[in-house]
């Protein structure tokens, strides 16, 4: 896989938008959910949903910091292109009769704190650290809970958005792996140098602080549900193979950096990583969400209607 | 009238335009409705300052061609709620012709036609202007030293050719995907449907440019529910609109020194502006602290405020003036939408992140065709030389106002005319005297043409492209002031008195003179 060309990728882009609208969330279906799966299936879809949305979030911190206009459009898009898929599942969810009314499924208190770091700080962050983290989450959904998800799932209507939810994400590869070659290219020690510096930033090791719980605590959930781990490591073989298929892409250092530790969150035996942080994932369960601000605006942009 | 392009029907029979008026035009046989010494294309301020100045140096053979029934331009067709001038009504009025009772400090469009209005009437100009009188192509000839010009009623022939259609007359449908499919009510700013009543209707308004922020207050009034689609956030400084009170208009009247010296106060400010926002300078730190300050003022979101701040140099775009337009996007009814278009469908607006937002009407403020490259229509100079041709790569003027090898043309809003933080007046005034100097040599030294020289033009542009280059424009942001290619052919890289200096000297060494 050669490195795309942007340009030409965005025109792909306009041209393969879909809506909510195209499907027709009433068809038969829906009682393929055995009643054994709709609990846990309920708690994934929430999860799901909500990486969708927080990697929404990230896009649009993307946007801002894009090196060109072409890339700044791009995920200008892919932050729509996110949003739209939550939006996806979410109707999906209402379909399932997983939501309670109207209201959007609450977050847990590690994407609480994600989403206020996102809101707070992302815009800050150098597109870098970002553009790094955010393929490497994308081929854990793409690679191992999607998949996951249409192995256990029969619905037909389920499959159908995901095809399309897929091919977007396939984009959002493509984009994610040039962008980090693009990123290694030069091979200085002072760019890398450069390049590390925000690890000493507080606001970049706050969000690490909510990001490593985060991931902790979706990784017990999808296992919990009957997610094989084998594809989780799958996926970070994928991550590692495409990241480091080229020189370039070796060289960029939040490559290294992200790939080494997701080697960690897959990895359970790895009590060093996993003990600290499994304690901030109970420790933060003690929060009280009075202690937390109000979600900001952008969350309540979510919804599963298909006509606004 | 403007037309839309891409639109199914124009809105007046006289807009069938651009047909096989290139044929006609070689068909000699066609009898002249009428020559004169001068041809004016468009009643506008342009057209109607051009006539005014040139009959008060004597030149009063002249004929004016507009495509509408009336006079009035840009505030003829733009007659949406809440159309008004960002610029000072005192600085947006011709100095030799002042208005001594506007009402406001920033008047509104109906206002400003009233002026316009006042301007044909008190100089006598309806008797020179063929309405309905569409112009679809020209050609000189270079034998007889004249313009052959072709309209939509006969054919006029004309010694000198003042081009005034104006920089943003052709109205223009953005490029969206499936605007054919949406069944709804359209209206495009600058062809007000006044007829449709917006009582309690969902409305879309797309585009936040100068017309969109004016329109949004208006109607986030009286709609039902309205949303507004922002592709880009541009800058918006606060609009000290206030009522001229009853005591000044006295005093003005009875004393114009007090006005003139009010207009030189407002051009003075407008050109420190400038510093700002044609260039990088500690300046535009400072108006877009300024911008930002606003903005914070009025949106306590932070998200909204996220959407709403600009990601380019102030300046870079055209910055916009208002006071309402945040005020009113926080208003119950009214969301401002960020996802870009998707496209279209027979109810409404999708979106990328899915949704079918609907409508009982969208207005589009898309704002114009602005032809960086091409001409509006057909204009064929010397030797069969196609204007539009020659200017493919980015249009190129001397002064912005002539074009070698196309004798006696004169364009008002030319190639780097465009002022980015004045008065368009200030600068269309300059061009006219400019125009009518040219004119007057014509008659004076008895010449068949004037043609600028190419090698004057080449400096000219390689000159002004230099310039260019340490503009905010040309800071990297796209904007209707770049071709696709980023090459600045509308604005002018100066202040307005820069300008006025370029247009005051008349180099004769410049033009090639042919005897009658
Ligand atoms: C909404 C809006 C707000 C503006 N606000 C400001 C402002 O605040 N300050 C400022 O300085 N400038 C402003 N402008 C710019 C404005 O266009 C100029 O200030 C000025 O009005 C231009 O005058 P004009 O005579 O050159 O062109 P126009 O007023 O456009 O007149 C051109 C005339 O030519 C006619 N015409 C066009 N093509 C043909 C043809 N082929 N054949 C025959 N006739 C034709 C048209 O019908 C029209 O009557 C604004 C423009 C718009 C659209
Ligand atoms: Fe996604
Ligand atoms: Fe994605």
């Amino acid at each position: 896989m050669a490195s795309i060309d942007l340009e030409k990728m965005l025109v792909k882009i306009k041209n393969t938008q879909w809506s909510l609208a195209d499907i027709d969330w009433e068809a038969p279906g829906a009682e393929l959910i055995t009643e054994e799966q709709w609990p846990k299936l309920k708690e994934f879809m929430s999860d799901l949903m909500w990486i969708e949305h927080v990697g929404a979030r990230a896009f649009a911190a993307m946007a801002k910091k894009a090196p060109n206009d072409t890339l700044r459009e791009i995920y200008s898009y892919f932050h729509a292109e996110e949003q739209r898929h939550a939006n996806a599942e979410m109707a999906l969810m209402k379909r399932w009769g997983m939501l309670e009314g109207d209201e959007i499924p609450e977050p847990n208190i590690n994407l609480r704190l994600v989403i206020e770091w996102l809101d707070r700080y992302a815009d800050e962050m150098p597109v870098y650290v970002l553009g790094t983290v955010v393929p490497m989450l994308e081929i854990a959904l793409d690679g191992a809970l999607c998949t996951f998800l249409l192995e256990t799932v029969d619905d037909p209507v389920c499959h159908q958005a995901f095809e399309k939810i897929n091919d977007d994400e396939s984009r959002h590869l493509g984009v994610g792996f040039t962008v980090m070659e693009m990123q290694g290219h030069g091979k200085t020690y002072i760019k890398t140098v450069q390049m590390l510096a925000p690890l000493l930033d507080p606001r970049l090791l706050l969000g690490i602080a909510s990001y490593f719980p985060l991931l902790n605590k979706m990784r017990d959930n999808v296992v919990a549900m009957g997610l094989p781990e084998e594809k989780l490591y799958a996926a970070m073989n994928k991550f590692e193979k495409i990241g480091g298929r080229t020189a370039d892409g070796r060289r960029n250092p939040w490559f290294q950096i992200i790939r080494h530790h997701a080697r960690f969150v897959v990895d359970r035996s790895n009590r060093a990583y996993h003990v600290p942080v499994d304690a901030i994932v109970r420790l933060t369960g003690y929060i009280p969400r009075r202690a937390l601000p109000a979600v900001p605006s952008w969350v309540k942009e979510l919804t599963y209607r298909p006509a606004a | 009238m403007s037309t839309v392009s891409e639109t199914r029907k124009p809105r007046r029979k006289a807009a069938a335009r651009k047909t096989s008026s290139a044929k006609r035009v070689k068909s000699q046989a066609e009898a002249v409705v009428s020559r004169s010494e001068v041809l004016i294309i468009g009643a506008g301020f342009a057209g109607l300052g051009s006539a005014i100045r040139l009959r008060q140096q004597g030149i009063d053979d002249i004929v004016i061609l507009e495509r509408a029934t009336d006079v009035g331009g840009t505030w003829r067709d733009n007659t949406y709620p809440g159309a008004a001038c960002d610029i000072p009504s005192n600085l947006y009025s011709f100095s030799f012709a002042q208005n001594p009772d506007w009402s406001r400090s920033f008047s509104g469009g109906s206002e400003i036609l009233r002026y316009v209005h006042h301007l044909a009437d008190h100089y006598q100009l309806r008797p020179l202007v063929r309405f309905e009188h569409n112009v679809e192509s020209m050609q000189y000839d270079e034998q007889q030293g004249v313009w052959r010009v072709q309209t939509s009623k006969g054919l006029f022939e004309g010694r000198s050719i003042v081009m005034a259609q104006g920089p943003l007359s052709n109205a223009s449908l953005p490029n969206i995907t499936g605007i054919e499919d949406y069944q709804g009510h359209k209206i495009h700013s600058a062809m007000w449907d006044h007829d449709y009543d917006f009582t309690g209707k969902r409305v879309a308004v797309v585009g936040t440019g100068a017309s969109g922020i004016q329109i949004i207050p208006e109607l986030v009034r009286k709609a039902g529910f309205v949303k507004v689609f922002q592709r880009t956030p541009g800058w918006v400084l606060p609009r000290p609109d206030f009522e001229t009170p009853g005591w000044n208009k006295a005093l003005f009247r009875r004393l114009p020194a007090s006005q003139d010296a009010l207009r030189k106060a407002l051009y003075l400010f407008h050109e420190s502006v400038a510093l700002g926002i044609i260039w990088d300078t500690p300046l535009t730190g400072l108006v877009e602290r300024i911008g930002r300050m606003h903005l914070r003022m009025q949106v306590k979101d932070r998200w909204l405020r996220r959407q709403l701040t600009p990601d380019f140099r102030i300046g870079c775009k055209r910055v916009l003036m208002s006071s309402d337009y945040y005020p009113a996007l926080q208003k119950e009814n009214c969301k401002l939408i960020t996802w870009p278009i998707a496209r279209l469908s027979e109810k409404g607006i999708r979106t990328v992140e899915g949704i079918e937002h609907q409508f009982d009407c969208i207005v589009f403020a898309t704002g114009f065709d602005v032809s960086h490259s091409g001409t509006p229509f057909p204009v064929t100079g010397r030797d069969g030389r196609v204007l539009g041709e020659e200017w493919s790569g980015g249009a190129q003027a001397y002064k912005s106002i002539n074009v070698s090898g196309y004798p006696n043309l004169y364009m008002t809003f030319g190639p780097n005319s465009g002022p980015g933080h004045n008065s368009a007046l200030v600068y269309m005034e300059a061009q006219i005297d400019y125009l009518v100097r040219g004119i007057q040599t014509l008659r004076e030294r008895k010449l068949k043409a004037l043609d600028v020289k190419p090698d004057a033009q080449r400096a000219f542009n390689r000159d002004i492209q230099r310039r260019l280059a340490k503009t905010n424009w040309n800071s990297g942001c796209k904007s209707w002031y770049l071709t696709e290619d980023g090459f600045n052919a509308t604005m002018f890289p100066g202040f307005a008195t820069q300008f006025a200096r370029q247009m005051a000297e008349f180099d004769m060494g410049d033009y090639t003179l042919s005897p009658v």
